[in-house]
């Protein structure tokens, strides 16, 4: 047993890395703080692609279908790999593009960002769809009918009431995406878990791995906690018949 | 007959494979107001939605004013073969279901479209909310959430945002059917009003009395059709068709 705890939670190991997995796991941070405020945007610009009405945008609607589905089958792992081993061959883009070093940070960061982006991007369309399409069609008819255009209706009427109906899968994709930015380490962007696995190779102790877990944890839980409440209050708005549960 | 601000001719339309409209004619004068009354799903509803183009009519003509609002010649199916935007400055409506933004206050439903649609100014646009709230009897209420509105004082909210847009003609179906039956009575009054100022209306209702008292004319329409239409004294108290007596005859037994 005692074998056991030394393989996973040696103290004096942990100790010892601790400002260097923190550091990793800031980079772990900063990492989902940029990929979940572009998926949000391009998530959000997918699922109004996807609404657009009439036959001239038929091809558009496709085409986002087909970027959302693709995007949600393929593993972010081989969409990071074929990125960063990829778009730095591409000889006929600029170098800052192929090599970006954007704001001071590495390219790998910049891959993982992108590929987070790409894939969280459809995921987010969807659950945004599932928001827009529960709010009631009488909304809709009431804006049109008043004159506003299909644009205006979905910026003032559809997508501010959407938004209010989804916080809590929003959530959990966000929760999901923090904690796939550990992915980013085999792209070597020096993240908790690439460190805690340098750790690893070392000493042929956990610990340092442990350490990056436990710091997921101790940000996560919370949030975790959140969704919940989130869902048991839109239940409650349920029952008093004001909204409306896509959760 | 005054002028004519509406005209339908041969309207039908389809949902799949049910017929719901089968060629309605119905014409409607400046400053009429004429009640469709009728069993439900007697088409009724949807040929009010046909009027503003919520329901693009498989096959007929619409004219909102003298102006034939099909593109090119004879009608389109789809919604992009009809002049929407000139429909929807002209025409206004009410809904059963009042339809109120719930993220906005009574203000606010009444003064985006006037801003966004209209263009007008926040202060032009908040004067005239103001002054149409007040009308329909809403003024201490300018800054209350739908939701914390009655059903009647919504629907009356409805009311003044429709009315915002300087409307020719209006549309009411049936919005006094998600009502309480004691909230019921502001909303006709106010309804009423409307119609003495000599606002253009076509009202979808089940409310008899209102129509027996307000409507200039009564139309009668069962099975896609119109079976029968009127004076409302003609055809409230004396209906020549057997259908409109069995339909009256359920509705007034109450």
């Amino acid at each position: 047993m005692s074998e056991f705890f030394h393989q996973y939670f040696d103290f004096n190991i942990m100790g010892a890395h601790f400002s260097e997995i923190l550091e990793g796991f800031l980079r772990n941070l900063l990492l989902f703080a940029f990929a979940v405020v572009l998926s949000l945007a391009f998530g959000l610009f997918l699922a109004l692609l996807r609404q657009l009405p009439g036959r001239k945008f038929m091809p558009l609607r496709g085409l986002t279908i087909a970027y959302i589905d693709v995007f949600r089958a393929i593993p972010v792992l081989i969409v990071l790999f074929l990125i960063s081993g990829g778009i730095p061959y591409l000889n006929f883009l600029p170098k800052d593009i192929r090599i970006p070093h954007w704001l001071g940070q590495p390219d790998p960061f910049w891959y993982a960002v992108v590929g987070l982006t790409m894939v969280y991007g459809a995921y987010m369309a969807e659950v945004y769809r599932a928001g827009i399409e529960a709010v009631p069609a009488g909304q809709r008819e009431a804006a049109r009918s008043l004159g506003m255009s299909h644009g205006q209706t979905m910026r003032h009427v559809v997508v501010p009431q959407a938004v209010t109906l989804i916080p809590a899968p929003m959530l959990n994709e966000m929760i999901s995406l923090l904690k796939e930015t550990t992915l980013a380490s085999v792209i070597a962007y020096s993240e908790s878990l690439l460190l805690g696995r340098e750790v690893l190779a070392e000493t042929f102790n956990s610990s340092a791995v442990m350490l990056s877990g436990l710091m997921f944890l101790v940000v996560v839980l919370p949030l975790a906690r959140l969704v919940d409440y989130l869902i048991k209050r839109n239940q409650t708005k349920i029952t008093r018949g004001s909204h409306i549960e896509v959760a | 007959m005054a002028e004519t601000m509406v005209s339908l001719q041969g309207i039908c339309k389809r949902f799949g494979k049910l017929e719901v409209l089968k060629g309605v004619d119905i014409e409607i004068g400046r400053g009429e107001v004429v009640c469709v009354l009728g069993p439900s799903g007697s088409g009724k509803s949807t040929l009010l939605r046909c009027v503003n183009l919520l329901e693009p009519p498989e096959e007929g003509e619409i004219f909102i004013e003298g102006h034939d609002i099909c593109k090119g010649p004879g009608s389109g199916t789809g919604a992009e073969s009809w002049e929407l935007d000139f429909v929807r400055q002209r025409v206004g409506i009410v809904f059963q279901q009042f339809n109120l933004f719930p993220h906005k206050t009574a203000l606010q439903n009444v003064t985006l479209a006037q801003e966004r649609v209209l263009g007008r100014s926040k202060a032009e646009a908040r004067e005239k909310a103001t002054e149409l709230l007040e009308r329909v009897g809403l003024g201490d209420q300018l800054g209350q959430y739908p939701e914390t509105l009655s059903g009647g004082q919504q629907q009356r909210v409805a009311i003044a945002r429709a009315l915002a847009m300087d409307p020719h003609v209006m549309l009411f179906d049936e919005v006094t059917s998600a009502l309480d039956p004691e909230l019921v009575k502001e909303v006709l009054d106010t309804m009423r009003e409307l119609a003495e100022e000599g606002m253009t209306m076509m009202v979808v209702t089940h409310e008899i009395g209102f129509a027996r008292e307000v409507a200039d004319r009564v139309v009668f329409m069962d099975g896609g059709v119109i079976v029968e239409e009127g004076k409302p004294a003609d055809v409230l108290e004396n209906p020549r068709e057997e259908r409109t007596r069995q339909f009256l005859g359920l509705v007034l037994d109450r």
